[in-house]
């Protein structure tokens, strides 16, 4: 169905979208993730059918959006999926690769989704590439398909194709297994009113039906598929009533639902019309019998019939067996996905018509491994719920911003409490205050702590995309590598998270083309041909630290040491440790590699990654041993929300300096500041370290009689360092990072605010803002 | 007749009034942090319950001598197109509901002051009061240049 289809139907697809592209997002990672698993291990039915399902739910979820792209790169992977979960194909090579170009082109249109553009990505070719490798074996499958059971290509292909002509091609299957086999009369739990309208409609003459939808296993917002689809059916009757109702069908876990229609169009025409509707496997049409004869048997049969489902299959008298197997596979589908399932009277009249249907692969071709299912299972499906829940960052922030608040009134308490028992040493009173107080303070300890985890997420969410990623870049210099995965578990702040994924891959890249030597060399070196790349991450106090380890060559110290010589950036005869040398490479525009690749060799340098990491308060160090590889330790805060900070004073004035950019602190001499080019200047250890005075950089009052001696705090990011003057150090604290505010944004030398435990309001310095000014000021000397 | 309800406050020997609907609270001053670089007319940034908000001083924007603080001095917490700030006024008098027909454009000779600041006149009998155009007292020019 197009888009302007589902406008037609009156569905606002916008508030859904949000929704929908979540929840496509984690089934195409799921599956780069998972095509990578399969690669490994081959032929794993049960990863296979994980796959399949998530092409599956990604189809049907595009379908109902109206992204015809997508349901036509993912229809055709699903295709080759099924054939290999039904062992016609092996996995092989260019599989794998078909159909990790088509997760790439699926993100790549999700994105375009994502921003409100038409999907104009080519997807054809690849349809093609997949369906030529599925006629390699189009032979035998011809033979198969004739099983109604078997969900193969035509049939499913007809089911997917719904989405683009409304009336399916099975058209009157349906109906007919709607008269063979039994079907008994839903309760629609009618009101009177209903009742009524049911019982005029029936003597006037016009045709009652009760239409049985089947929606396709792990659809998404049912109550829009059966809004849909009552609507459809509106022009061809009336819709009486839904079953069950729309908030149940969007809570709770129905495979389908059932419409009560009044109609005088045939019951094809109705089947028809419904089944346009996308991610409607089956829709069965039963003449509703007369109301005299349904009240009649109200107390019986049909009251048993709604409160049981596992009774319905076994009550169905000429369903048979393979009613029962159809309905336990069923059962079984939804047990081994991770939702919910609740069976309830939505689902009950299934017993009655599934036996024909054709409904598009997935859930016949799990009755083999369903085998086992019983009517027991049916019955006994448990109660797990869902036990994570989407929350919208900003009202987290908004939690996140009270309980720091919290922080700071219980500090003021604290020091009331303080005051007071200055005064009233022995004041009951004031001691129990004091109690109170600390009592408080573990509480908000513990609260803070709560929150903070709230915004922690586990790093194997970045990691997750470097598999792929070693995979491709190995293919692609015939170098044969693994990745190690480690410390997956470990958490951190989700706004670390979204950062760090750039730094890593560059780190990555950089080991996969320089770092692991090509299968020859490792050979001839007495090394495993197969290299190893391990990320690893655990906790380190208020830090994270992450290691990307290979057990490759290592870095070559002496040519590092040359190049820098040759640029000037060492003299010839400094000494320098092998560490110190190794971090030159973070040097900008230093790259050692001999020849350019398209991998690491892009002019983009190690530079680029060491300022990323600073810029996020981090730090990066090297380990590497000739011979035996190379280890890039990350050390990264936490979160980015609280950070360390150095509190100094400048004339009246405090101001905080993030620890992270701090290097030491100095005690100087007012007369050994010597003035070079006009800027001051202070020798440190041989070196000159330029000054930035605050007081003059701020324009604040100049004190009255300055002291012989003022503390200069050492500040570097990246290579660079600078000495701010400061009149005195008032330690170091947490401070919680506030913006000040659009209206005073961008303002130079300022990177925020916070508030301190008396309740005022402290700046934050931007470092490399004051760096990157005097570097500018030095220039226009 | 339509009318408006002002909060209406005193700077130097003028009375001025702004739309109570702008107005979000009304507290004595804090201690006010001085933002370095920032313009002139923001005297610094004050903690609103755990938000860092700027105030301005009405007297610097309008161009007035600076006065000593008092014990009725006050910043009156605006919100202003979702930007929230203070403004810092000498005192607040009251809240009044003024009929639109008693409000004219502001004179072209603007008590000397900036008259884009200025939204018109209100007359309650001998009084005259000149009623603020929010919009422009935290930076008419930042305005253009956050807003993309």
């Amino acid at each position: 169905m197009s888009q302007d289809d589902s406008k037609t139907q009156g569905v606002d697809i916008g508030e859904f979208l949000e929704f929908y592209l979540l929840d496509s997002q984690e089934q195409i990672e799921r599956l780069g993730a998972g095509l990578l698993q399969l690669e490994k291990e081959g032929t794993n039915i049960s990863l296979i059918n994980d796959l399949f399902r998530s092409a599956h739910s990604l189809k049907g979820a595009s379908g109902t959006m109206g992204f015809t792209p997508i349901v036509a790169l993912t229809h055709a992977a699903e295709d080759l999926l099924d054939r290999l979960r039904q062992g016609k194909m092996e996995v092989s090579m260019d599989m794998i690769d078909i159909l990790l170009a088509v997760t790439d082109r699926v993100r790549a249109m999700l994105g375009q989704v994502e921003q409100r553009q038409d999907i104009d990505t080519e997807y054809e070719d690849l349809v093609q590439s997949m369906k030529a490798l599925m006629s390699g074996e189009g032979l035998n499958a011809k033979s198969d398909a004739g099983t109604a059971a078997r969900g193969s290509a035509p049939a499913s292909s007809a089911g997917a194709a719904g989405s683009d002509n409304p009336a399916g091609a099975e058209g009157s299957e349906g109906v007919e297994s709607s008269e063979g086999a039994s079907f008994v009369p839903l309760d629609f739990a009618l009101s009177p009113a209903e009742w009524d309208k049911l019982q005029n409609a029936q003597i006037m003459g016009h045709g009652t039906y009760q239409v049985d939808v089947t929606l396709a296993p792990n659809t998404l917002m049912k109550a829009v598929r059966a809004v849909m689809a009552a609507q459809r059916t509106e022009n061809v009757g009336n819709v009486l009533k839904i079953m069950p109702s729309m908030e149940d069908l969007e809570t709770g876990n129905y495979d389908g639902f059932s419409l009560l229609v009044i109609s005088d169009e045939p019951p094809a025409e109705i089947r028809e019309e419904i089944l346009g509707v996308s991610e409607l496997t089956e829709a069965v049409v039963h003449p509703y019998p007369a109301v005299e004869k349904l009240k009649a048997s109200a107390r019986g049969e049909a009251a048993q019939e709604v409160a049981a489902t596992a009774a319905a299959v076994l009550s169905a008298p000429s369903s048979g067996r393979e009613a029962i197997l159809e309905s336990s596979s069923g059962a079984a589908v939804k047990s081994q996905s991770t939702r919910t399932f609740e069976k309830t009277t939505g689902n009950q009249g299934q017993g009655g018509f599934g036996v024909r249907s054709t409904t598009p692969a997935s859930a016949p071709a799990t009755a083999s491994s369903a085998g086992s299912g019983t009517n027991g299972a049916a019955a006994g499906e448990g109660n797990t719920q869902v036990h994570t829940i989407r929350v919208d960052t900003v009202r987290m922030d908004n939690l996140i911003n009270l309980v720091g608040e919290m922080v700071i009134t219980r500090t003021r308490l604290v020091q009331i409490g303080l005051d007071l028992k200055n005064e009233h040493r022995t004041d009951p009173l004031v001691n129990n205050l004091n109690e109170t107080n600390v009592y408080l303070g573990r509480l908000m300890n513990d609260l803070q702590e709560s929150v903070m985890r709230l915004r922690m997420v586990p790093i194997g969410t970045v990691f997750s995309r470097f598999p792929r990623l070693v995979r491709d870049l190995s293919r692609k210099t015939g170098k044969d590598i693994e990745l190690v995965l480690k410390g997956e578990d470990t958490e951190l702040d989700k706004t670390v998270v979204e950062v760090i994924g750039d730094p890593l891959m560059h780190l990555i890249r950089n080991s996969v083309d320089h770092g692991i030597e090509s299968p020859e060399q490792r050979r001839a070196v007495g090394k495993p041909e197969t290299g190893h790349i391990t990320l690893d991450a655990y906790h380190e106090g208020n830090h994270i630290a992450i290691l990307v380890t290979d057990d490759g060559a290592g870095l070559p110290l002496d040519k590092i040491r040359q190049k820098a010589v040759s640029r000037g950036m060492i003299g010839e005869r400094e000494e320098l440790s092998d560490r110190d040398i190794a971090n030159l490479i973070f040097l900008p525009g230093f790259s050692t590699a001999e020849k350019v690749t398209d991998i690491s060799g892009r002019g983009v340098g190690m530079d680029v990654v060491k300022k990323a990491l600073n810029n996020l308060g981090g730090m990066i160090d090297i380990d590497t041993h000739r011979g035996q590889g190379t280890t890039f330790t990350i050390r990264l805060p936490l979160t980015l929300a609280i950070i360390q900070a150095l509190l100094v004073e400048v004339g009246d004035e405090i101001y905080a300096v993030p620890l992270s950019s701090v290097l030491e602190t100095l005690l100087v001499q007012r007369s050994d500041i010597k003035t070079v080019g006009g800027l001051p200047m202070v020798q440190l250890r041989g070196n000159t370290l330029p000054l930035i005075s605050l007081q003059e950089k701020f324009d604040l009052p100049k004190q009255e009689n300055p002291g012989e001696e003022v503390f200069v705090v050492v500040v570097g990011l990246g290579e660079k360092s600078i000495g701010l003057v400061v009149d005195g150090l008032r330690g170091q604290q947490e401070i919680v990072i506030k913006s000040l505010g659009e209206l005073l944004n961008n303002l130079p030398g300022i990177a925020g605010a916070t508030i301190l435990g008396d309740g005022k309001v402290t700046l934050i310095l931007d470092i490399g803002s004051l760096i990157q000014d005097l570097l500018v000021m030095r220039k226009s000397q | 007749m339509a009318e408006e309800q002002l909060v209406t406050f005193g700077l130097g020997s003028e009375e001025f009034g702004v739309d109570i609907m702008l107005v979000q609270e009304i507290i004595r001053i804090p201690p006010i942090t001085r933002v370095p670089k920032a313009p002139p007319y923001v005297e610094g940034v004050i903690n609103l319950r755990g938000n860092v908000i700027p105030v301005v001083s009405l007297r610097k924007r309008f161009g007035m001598d600076k006065a000593e603080e008092t014990d009725l001095s006050r910043i009156i917490v605006l919100q202003v197109q979702k930007k929230v700030f203070g403004i810092r006024v000498d005192a607040v008098t009251e809240v009044l509901r003024l009929d639109s027909g008693s409000i004219e454009p502001p004179p072209p000779v603007a008590l000397g002051m900036d008259s884009q600041f200025i939204r018109g006149v209100g007359k309650i009998g001998e009084r005259l009061l000149i009623l603020l155009d929010l919009d422009h007292i935290m930076g008419g020019e930042m305005n253009h240049e956050f807003s993309a």
